[in-house]
């Protein structure tokens, strides 16, 4: 699935990605290829993606997250 | 005719000052590139927020919350947004003139406080009985400009929307210039608090059923100060970028000035030498005339 991460100030990702873990507001969730659209905001945490195996992790102040289509937006502070 | 030494001090000063109008404007058309890309960069982020904003709230009565709901106007806070600097033509006189014509036409009568984003708008209001007294300014209104983040703006917007929501303000309105392209600022009159209901987009992708989580009150009033926080920002930097290029329009002028001023000089400046080499030549010839 695609994922961006698009900050007020820069785009700081965007690309494929196999799982993304998020601190949602009420708790640490993951997404999975194929979710059903989603709308959600987060609270200061990091961001889990895991791509080809390989993990890379941002650090947030809050968000929100946004899921259609298999595209994942993360608004993020 | 003005003597040719007085001749050659003007034109080496005006070529002087050409040379820092040129320099300045380059600096300012460096400047408006970053700033401009700056607002490129933002863009999606605003334009995301508010679609999926306008998504939620196209389904729920949003004219509930604190920062949306409207009260009697007693209070207004007009936020003057101006630059630092000045040498850049009308750009900051705009901005203090309008909040001057709001504050005595559209809100005559109200209680209506200032805050100044600038230097030039402070040396404006300090004097008027407009300017903003006491605590409630926020600490950053000031140096935003030395370096403008998000991080620096949200403490400006943090403190209006403390403001609103305490009571002390009714209504907040932002003045700033917006960034037209180089040579064209417009002087926008913004509401910023109350919140105005979102624009529902009939086109919008409201099919997709989506899940909220945790609700959608939360999600709305987690999204109303994240919009506001933007709205700002995005003021600030269309305001920064409406700045370069006033300065940029403004000291391109003042250069293509100093070299019509500089061309009339040289011209003066050689007739006199003229003028002075044929008085010479007749001295010379009625001298020599004389003894002969």
């Amino acid at each position: 699935m695609q994922l961006e991460i698009i900050t007020p100030e820069e785009n700081i990702y965007q690309g494929e990605v196999d799982m993304v873990n998020l601190p949602g507001s009420d708790g640490f969730f993951g997404l999975l290829d194929g979710h059903a659209p989603l709308v959600s905001t987060l609270k200061a945490g990091d961001i889990k993606i895991t791509e080809n195996g390989s993990e890379k992790s941002f650090t947030v102040k809050g968000g929100v997250v946004e899921v259609n289509n298999n595209k994942v937006i993360v608004l993020a502070e | 005719m003005a003597n040719l030494k007085e001749i050659r001090n003007r034109i080496t000063s005006i070529s002087s000052t050409m040379q820092i109008t040129s320099a300045m404007k380059m600096v300012s058309a460096a400047k408006l590139r970053k700033a401009q890309n700056a607002v490129t960069q933002m863009r999606p982020y605003a334009n995301k927020l508010q679609e999926i904003l306008s998504n939620v709230s196209a389904t729920l009565d949003s004219s509930e919350g604190i920062y949306s709901t409207e009260r009697e106007i007693k209070n207004v806070l007009l936020v003057s947004i101006t630059s630092n600097r000045g040498l850049c033509g009308g750009f900051n006189s705009n901005v203090i003139k309008t909040v001057k014509r709001l504050a005595e036409t559209e809100y005559q009568g109200k209680n209506v406080t200032v805050l100044s984003i600038g230097k030039k708008s402070t040396d404006a209001f300090k004097s008027t009985k407009l300017g903003i007294k006491g605590t409630l300014l926020p600490r950053h209104a000031e140096t935003v400009w030395d370096e403008l983040t998000f991080e620096n703006s949200t403490e400006i917007a943090e403190n209006l929307m403390m403001q609103y929501a305490e009571g002390h303000q009714d209504k907040i309105v932002l003045v700033y210039n917006q960034f037209k392209n180089a040579a064209v600022q417009l002087v926008q009159e913004e509401q910023f608090l109350p919140v105005l209901p979102p624009e529902v987009q009939e086109d919008a992708n409201s099919s997709a059923d989506y899940i909220y989580e945790p609700n959608k009150e939360f999600i709305i009033e987690e999204m109303i100060p994240k919009s506001l926080k933007t709205q700002l920002f995005k003021a600030l930097l269309d305001s920064m970028a409406s700045e370069h290029g006033a300065r940029m329009t403004a000291m391109h002028k003042a250069t293509d000035n100093a070299k019509d001023l500089q061309d009339d000089l040289k011209l003066v400046y050689n007739k006199a030498r003229q003028a002075s080499i044929t008085n010479e030549i007749l001295e010379i010839v009625a001298g020599a005339e004389a003894l002969g």
